[in-house]
């Protein structure tokens, strides 16, 4: 069966749709480098491409894709949730400017 | 020696300093922007040839004017140029460009305009490029290897499909290129954020390690020397809408396409690469044009381009190989796309699979098949620019 996400490693806090997912849908996500597959239910839709919570994760947790750190959530994120820029930010640059800011901090945060 | 492995039934362009291309132009290039009307003119009227029109060329200095020079003469050494006619406003860096092409023994002629006028020079320069197109169109093709080619990589508009399915497997791509002892450039500095430690580990010694760390920590630099940071612009509007959330994220995705192997010479902006020389870093934007000019400058004569929304780059004098994994873009912009890996992405066929598909691709366009870019027009020719002209 054709997937409809799949992660880079089993250990990595989100896998990528490789399709549109509903709201709803039961999936069982394969990681790329083996692994126990997981059974995750979709929360919201998210579009392909786009990433999905494989746990639940509190605001400030460190998200970890392909084994690497990949940003800082600004909000906490339910398995099965939609993971994006309205609740991820970079480590680089991490001082409260953009879009989406969270609270200033002196100097420079992150990496 | 290069490693080799395998072969590949390529054929291609042997020109006199024994470098080899896959395409086979006559370049009418400009030094400079006032000359673009002139080289345009001859590229009119002569057929096959090429102009390269571009902004730049008057009061440069220092190391951007060096950067110019060493891109425009790239660009006339580059093995799929046969032969190259350079005008420009003045003698003095028109023969100096001339003259840097002229090292790789190919045929090169040079014009400057003032004294004669635009109208003189397009006559002059369209009576030497005419010979030199017909003598280009008696040039066979003949067998060439894979070692002794160089090649470039690049992703745009780039979204986690990329980073899951069509980079992995052009990182597949690399690897083989790489054993069969092709050299392979790939760049973009600040798109590395989050995974520089990644390449920085790969460099083959320590010294190329300090190297690759220092031009990477010196473009980060100069990008927070303007007082900014790159939130704004990294990921880009397309990367976000596709799915990437931050640089990191874009970064790890961005260095899948590498492969696995050693970075064996670290070069700045444009730098020679020679064949053999295996995975090569070479400093650069991050922005489709100017890496591959760069790239082209730098001696490739092949670039593989992966795509995840659709970029749509092309180059005048080399074919960019572009290929998608992404269905919706594979869908709409079909015309743009070479190879086409959705079936990849949904994992109906391997890595392995997908690698054979763009090798295919790859032997039939070194071999003359035309790219979507080079049957679109995709022209784009855009220079590095360091600091603004005096």
């Amino acid at each position: 069966m054709a997937h409809r996400a799949l992660a880079h490693k089993s250990t990595d806090d989100v896998a990528v749709a490789v399709a549109d997912l509903k709201a709803g849908e039961e999936l069982t996500i394969e990681s790329l480098e083996g692994g126990p597959a997981q059974r995750v239910r979709v929360l919201e839709d998210i579009p392909l491409g786009h990433k999905i919570a494989l746990r639940d994760m509190p605001e400030g947790h460190v998200v970890i894709e392909y084994g690497e750190r990949i940003g800082r959530l600004t909000q906490a994120v339910k398995k099965g949730g939609w993971v994006h820029v309205h609740n991820i930010r970079t480590l680089r640059w991490d001082y409260g400017k953009g879009n989406k800011p969270t609270r200033r901090r002196a100097g420079k945060g992150g990496s | 020696m290069p490693r080799k492995r395998g072969s590949l039934p390529l054929t291609g362009y042997r020109r006199p300093n024994g470098r080899v291309g896959v395409r086979n132009h006559v370049l009418i290039l400009p030094v400079d922007d006032l000359s673009n009307a002139a080289a345009e003119g001859v590229a009119r009227l002569i057929h096959p040839t090429v102009a390269l029109p571009h902004p730049y060329g008057r009061l440069q200095f220092g190391k951007d004017l060096e950067l110019t020079f060493r891109t425009l003469s790239g660009h006339g050494a580059n093995p799929n140029v046969y032969g190259a006619v350079v005008i420009g406003i003045e003698p003095k860096w028109t023969e100096r460009v001339a003259s840097a092409i002229a090292k790789t023994g190919k045929p090169v002629e040079s014009f400057s305009i003032e004294r004669h006028g635009d109208l003189n020079v397009i006559n002059a320069a369209s009576r030497v490029a005419y010979r030199m197109a017909q003598d280009a169109s008696e040039v066979k093709r003949e067998p060439i290897e894979v070692s002794e080619l160089v090649l470039s990589i690049k992703c745009g508009e780039s979204d986690p499909t990329l980073g899951l399915a069509g980079n992995k497997a052009q990182g597949k791509v690399v690897d083989r290129l790489v054993d069969m002892g092709a050299s392979v450039i790939f760049g973009e500095t600040s798109e590395l954020t989050g995974g520089e430690h990644l390449i920085a580990e790969r460099c083959a010694t320590p010294a190329l390690k300090r190297k690759f760390l220092k031009l990477y920590n010196d473009y980060i630099a100069m990008i927070e020397a303007q007082g900014v940071d790159l939130l704004g612009s990294q990921p880009t509007e397309g990367n976000i809408r596709g799915g990437l959330s931050t640089i990191e994220e874009k970064a790890l995705g961005n260095i899948q396409k590498t492969g696995t192997r050693p970075v064996n010479a670290v070069l700045d902006y444009a730098e020679e690469v020679a064949p053999g020389q295996g995975l090569v870093f070479m400093n650069s934007s991050s922005a489709g044009a100017e890496q591959v000019t760069l790239c082209a400058a730098g001696g490739s004569v092949l670039h593989f381009f992966t795509t995840g929304q659709g970029n749509i780059v092309g180059h005048p004098l080399i074919p960019v190989i572009k290929i998608s994994p992404n269905p919706i873009t594979c869908k709409t912009m079909r015309e743009h796309i070479d190879v086409a890996l959705p079936d990849l992405l949904v994992g109906e066929i391997g890595l392995e699979q997908a690698a054979e598909r763009i090798l295919e691709v790859f032997v039939r366009t070194v071999n003359g098949r035309l790219t979507a870019a080079e049957l679109l027009r995709h022209n784009e020719f855009v220079l590095t620019k360091l600091y603004p002209s005096a």
